[in-house]
């Protein structure tokens, strides 16, 4: 089993309480098993007998939001956000799936990429982009997740093959840099492609200066899975932003399911009650203006709660905070 | 074991909690019951791990106010079944275990930080807040709630209440009873009521340390008001080294009993120095390591700092210096995080208890001579962690690398030495237990603990819940 490969996580984290205040979905429901120590406890018996894995188990692991918050808090570590990945791949592979999931993963199988435009970089537009906001003198692909999702999702081979298209046509492209606004691609692309430079937006764009304060919210990908909490605030200082510290602590996750990539598409409710936490933590919901280096996270905020003003990283840089 | 045998009575209770709490918020999920049968305590944990069940819950409630818990304990006096409030489920005593199955009412959805009054320096709060979350809140306002428990960032509020729980500045700060103002609670029988407004009077005996430490037995404490504190200007640390844990006993005891007002003292003995202290800290010395920090105005810091050392400086020593003082407390979590901190296949146990400055010493050696005779195979280590005017606890530890495979012969084995451990402790003038509880590990301690006292708090105990229903199986209380 692939949970075997995060047997001393299970073994760390089953009895462990001590991340738990980082749980976002936990935070939410108030649920026991939302919690890395209540997923740790399912996966020691699912060891035991998976053929007859409760429904409600199955439930619970897709319900994780993957932020990996609790991993980078943790002082040892351990890698709950793996162990939850590995757990949902034995499910797909013992033919456990639920119905939704095998919907959302076979139209993420429909993936197929195309490239146009002109420029020496190439642009990936991700799921949740609009092609418009593409950085000027950039070749663009898009046509579906990188493989990512499906990933996530527990579909490893079906990801591989979305995979091997994305990456034919980057290669095509003759582009030797692939720049993406979506942090969950940029942590694909960084890890797998070779001789090719990636970079989050947040590393590429220069942009207009402007002027007032606003709250960025950190990205998972880019904090806790990339360790890069420096880029986009250097950027919004760079523009001339003063930035203030969002919510009451810099460690719980911000992003309402940023880590499981398309989470609004599986998990509606929670989505909406992770954006309504986040919500609460605005200090001034009606005039902070809050900024975010996820498509995702802004897709999701603007469609949830849309009180908040809510921008993408990009568009600070490129017509400013009005 | 379930007390609800029948579907269509659990179809109608199921019904009856729903209106009582909304659809959202009543489970049967089976991850949810597991999650909800084991907590930190080492008996369930040693039960999953060999493949048992422990006992689980019927329903699992998440009331959002008094109201709606009170909703809830009338439906389970009306059908007579348990109900076991439940927090963060960080508890180390079973406290919080479902023992006859029922309802767990689950009060994290409680969670609201409902004012700061910056005038009196208090907060009101609903007690299923996270520790950490609380004072995260509190901070964002530039003030400070004190209580720094290991377990700040996976207990409730309500946990520590219930228990009397202790965070690692509680020599300047207190306990949480120390903390309190006042409680709101929702009786067993369904009634919402608050105790005094202030902490201090003479108007009758004090309800609130009534049901502080009663760990969900006599109902379920909703809503509390809590001191809190400006952040201080400076908090500063100084680390000794003495030859024996009798030395830096006395430096300690002479620290307090100088009048200073540390905020923190820890005294670590010989064994866990060389075993915790080296781990953690990297600080590879023999002896007994001694860290205190004093906060507040920096010139006041400094000034008792430098008293706290002239005292220390008194007994033999090796001056570690402010840096290996910070360090313990820029690590104080990570001794609790693994694998630092103890796990499965070892047995382990927590021995906390507190004495007079006149016993401690003898309750140490007593638990240390009754574990080490008895059980020969169990390490022994301790620290001393809370220190009053009068005394102080000590959080002493065992540890068996291999205890029995089968798990009722190793939970009679942890039971015994438990019972070895804790009676050596009360002969010496200690108690079972200093914050941690008592939960269902010590229940069976407590006659002994209180002689003919504990039918005083069997009589409170029949009259608050006169249908058995709050917490069965806990604190030692009749089934």
């Amino acid at each position: 089993m692939n949970i075997e490969n995060f047997q001393d996580t299970i073994n760390a984290c089953r009895f462990c309480f001590m991340c738990r205040h980082l749980s976002a979905v936990g935070n939410v429901t108030f649920r026991e098993s939302d919690t890395p120590r209540g997923r740790a406890l399912l996966t020691g018996k699912m060891q035991q007998n998976i053929k007859n894995l409760p429904p409600d188990y199955i439930d619970t692991f897709y319900r994780a939001e993957l932020s990996a918050a609790n991993r980078f808090h943790c002082v040892s570590h351990y890698d709950e956000a793996g162990l939850i990945l590995a757990a949902r791949r034995d499910i797909v592979e013992a033919g456990l799936a639920p119905e939704n999931v095998k919907t959302l993963a076979a139209e993420l199988q429909k993936a197929n990429f195309k490239v146009e435009g002109s420029g020496s970089m190439l642009y990936y537009v991700d799921l949740y982009s609009d092609k418009a906001n593409a950085p000027k003198d950039c070749k663009i692909i898009s046509g579906g997740d990188t493989g990512k999702a499906l990933e996530v999702l527990g579909f490893v081979k079906e990801a591989e093959t979305v995979w091997t298209k994305f990456q034919t046509a980057v290669k095509a492209s003759g582009c030797q840099t692939v720049v993406t606004s979506c942090p969950a691609s940029y942590d694909m692309m960084k890890k797998r492609l070779d001789s090719v430079k990636v970079l989050h937006i947040a590393e590429f764009i220069e942009g207009k200066r402007g002027s007032g304060s606003v709250y960025y919210l950190d990205s998972d990908y880019l904090k806790n899975y990339n360790d890069n909490m420096t880029a986009p605030r250097d950027l919004l200082k760079k523009l001339g932003y003063e930035l203030k510290p969002f919510g009451t602590n810099g460690e719980e996750s911000y992003s309402a399911g940023e880590g499981a990539v398309i989470y609004d598409k599986l998990n509606p409710e929670l989505t909406a009650k992770l954006c309504e936490r986040i919500a609460e933590l605005a200090d001034n919901p009606a005039i902070d203006i809050l900024v975010t280096a996820s498509p995702y996270t802004r897709s999701v905020l603007n469609k949830y709660v849309p009180q908040l003003k809510v921008l993408l990283l990009d568009e600070v840089a490129a017509k400013g905070v009005k | 074991m379930s007390m609800i045998k029948e579907n269509y009575l659990l179809s109608m209770l199921e019904s009856e909690l729903t209106d009582a709490v909304g659809r959202d918020y009543v489970s049967t999920n089976a991850a949810d019951q597991l999650g909800h049968s084991i907590d930190y305590y080492w008996i369930p944990e040693m039960w999953h791990d060999r493949g048992r069940e422990n006992p689980k819950p019927d329903f699992i409630v998440h009331p959002s106010s008094a109201e709606e818990v009170a909703k809830v304990m009338k439906i389970a006096n009306n059908y007579k079944i348990p109900v076991t409030p439940w927090g963060g489920g960080s508890g180390s005593q079973g406290g919080a275990l479902p023992m006859y199955g029922g309802i767990i009412l689950d009060t994290k959805r409680m969670n609201k930080v409902l004012a700061i009054d910056t005038a009196s320096l208090t907060v009101t709060v609903e007690t299923g807040i996270n520790t950490q979350h609380l004072e995260w809140a509190v901070e964002k306002v530039g003030f400070s709630t004190m209580h720094f428990p290991a377990s700040i960032a996976c207990a409730t509020l309500g946990g520590f209440l219930a228990h009397r729980g202790t965070g690692v500045l509680s020599t300047k700060y207190g306990k949480i009873e120390d903390m309190v103002m006042s409680l709101e609670m929702v009786t067993p029988t369904g009634e919402i009521i608050n105790t005094l407004p202030v902490p201090r009077h003479a108007s009758g005996p004090d309800l609130t340390m009534l049901y502080l430490g009663s760990e969900g037995t006599l109902g379920v404490i909703t809503k509390v008001t809590m001191k809190i504190h400006p952040v201080p200007e400076a908090r500063k640390f100084h680390a000794f080294l003495f030859k024996n844990m009798h030395e830096a006993m006395v430096a300690g005891a002479n620290i307090m009993r100088s009048r200073l007002r540390p905020c923190v003292i820890r005294l670590y003995d010989e064994p866990e120095t060389a075993r915790l202290i080296k781990r953690v800290l990297g600080i590879d010395k023999q002896g007994a390591y001694l860290v205190f920090g004093f906060d507040g105005p920096e010139k006041i810091v400094d000034l008792e700092l430098e008293q706290a050392c002239a005292i220390c400086r008194r007994q033999e020593h090796e001056d570690l210096g402010t840096e290996l003082g910070q360090a313990w407390w820029d690590h104080r979590y990570k001794f609790f995080y693994p694998p630092y901190m103890f796990h499965l296949p070892q047995a382990f146990g927590t021995l906390d208890t507190v004495a007079t400055f006149d016993n401690i010493e003898n309750v140490y050696w007593a638990m240390k001579n009754a574990v080490k005779d008895n059980f020969p195979e169990a390490a022994f280590i301790g620290h001393y962690s809370h220190w009053y005017e009068w005394g102080c606890m000590l959080y002493a530890r065992f540890i068996v690398d291999t205890p029995p495979q089968d798990p009722q012969e190793a939970t009679l084995y942890y039971n015994k030495i438990w019972n070895s451990a804790i009676r050596a402790a009360m002969r010496e003038g200690g108690v079972i237990n200093e914050h941690h509880g008592v939960g269902l590990k010590l229940g069976r301690l407590m006659k002994e603990l209180y002689g003919p006292a504990f039918n005083v708090l069997g009589s409170i105990k029949k009259v608050l819940d006169p249908n058995n229903i709050m917490n069965p199986g806990k604190m030692g209380f009749e089934r």
